[in-house]
């Protein structure tokens, strides 16, 4: 007889456990709330999308002063409508994904569907640094296309600079902002969702692992 | 409509709260994760109780939902201090043969359960309560071949455990 067996037999015979609940404990219970990773997923999924929507909001006027040295006014007015209906966009998508997960799914599709609210959460951030980094660039090329221009915009005092150092102060600024940008978001990436998804993902990989390995 | 279908609820999850418990004792260690655990569990249940249209029983169903919650949802709290082993817990012993080697016995295959990967628990728990393996691959959602071969290693995992 197989060893399990015995246990087998064993695991059928215990005993049922001794802190059985009434259903006015169980009533109690099931309205209490839950704590879930699917809900703190939700919870800091909406933080985000809060987040960098408020960078959008609490940037001061003074910044767009650069977009007007430079002519380019009307450009960003287009794309910030277009940036609120890609921000629309994302918040419905990530909802629909959220209420899409369900319990009563196989283990595997439940997972892949967990994972999937947190993706839409990922690109969101994704498309906030390209937007940034796009914006940036084509900042940056209009600027330097026009000496007068980049010392009209980043030397207004008039301080005994000459281009060279102006374009070198410009480039590097720029470099350490980028640099503490990503390194403080790479961290909280790391820990909030390292805590969160790690045990996911294990399970995930482990359903999905092919039988020949 | 809302209190018929709560007093369903609460009569079919009092009758087959052991599976829950089992469910709990064999992804928790102590008695308050296990609390912790069966506290989610009992939510999901109750929050997807009218999703269960009743063409399949009620204990299939949640034999499925309150695995995924164990598998899925449910996050250990890492604040929690380390507290007694579950297996030192006494549990009520209800038959009367029930032997101290019986008892011995499952709190060795208890223990060595708890050092399996979450997939490999959840095989072996519905190995042991005897579940087909159309059903073992419908509730994790691989195929059955896939199934069986997991489920061999599982055991094996399980075997080497018990009897190094």
């Amino acid at each position: 007889m197989d060893v399990l067996d015995n246990y087998k037999k064993v695991w059928k015979n215990q005993p049922e456990d001794s802190n059985k609940l009434t259903s006015v404990e169980i009533y109690k219970m099931a309205h209490s709330r839950s704590s879930s990773i699917v809900k703190w997923i939700f919870i800091i999924g909406i933080l985000e999308f809060i987040f960098w929507t408020a960078i959008n909001l609490t940037i001061p006027d003074s910044f767009y002063k650069i977009y007007e040295d430079l002519d380019l006014m009307g450009y960003l007015n287009f794309f910030m409508v277009l940036h609120y209906i890609v921000i629309a966009i994302f918040l419905f998508l990530f909802y629909k994904n959220f209420k899409r997960v369900s319990l009563v799914d196989n283990t595997k599709k439940l997972i892949n569907r967990i994972l999937k609210i947190r993706k839409t959460v990922k690109y969101y951030v994704f498309y906030n640094l390209a937007t940034v980094f796009l914006g940036s660039i084509i900042l940056n090329m209009v600027m330097f296309s026009d000496n007068n221009k980049l010392m009209k915009v980043m030397n207004p005092d008039n301080l005994a600079l000459d281009i060279k150092q102006v374009i070198t102060i410009t480039v590097i600024s720029q470099i350490i902002a980028l640099v503490i940008i990503l390194v403080l978001l790479w961290l909280f990436y790391k820990l909030v969702y390292g805590i969160l998804l790690r045990k996911l993902n294990k399970n995930y990989k482990e359903l999905v692992k092919l039988t020949d390995n | 409509m809302q209190k018929d279908l709560e007093a369903k609820f609460l009569s079919d999850f009092e009758t087959n709260q052991n599976i829950a418990h089992k469910i709990c004792r064999v992804y928790t260690t102590n008695r308050e994760a296990h609390n912790d655990l069966f506290q989610e569990i009992t939510i999901q249940l109750w929050k997807n109780y009218p999703k269960f249209r009743g063409d399949s029983k009620f204990s299939t169903w949640m034999y499925r939902v309150a695995l995924n919650t164990a598998i899925s949802l449910y996050r250990k709290s890492t604040r929690r201090v380390k507290t007694q082993d579950i297996s030192d817990f006494a549990y009520k012993i209800k038959s009367q043969d029930y032997d101290d080697t019986e008892e011995l016995q499952l709190k060795a295959l208890y223990k060595a359960v708890h050092q399996l990967n979450d997939i490999d628990k959840a095989l072996i728990f519905l190995y042991l309560e005897d579940k087909p393996y159309k059903e073992i691959s419908e509730t994790l959602g691989i195929t059955s071949v896939n199934a069986r071969v997991k489920m061999n290693r599982a055991k094996e995992k399980l075997k080497n455990i018990l009897n190094p």
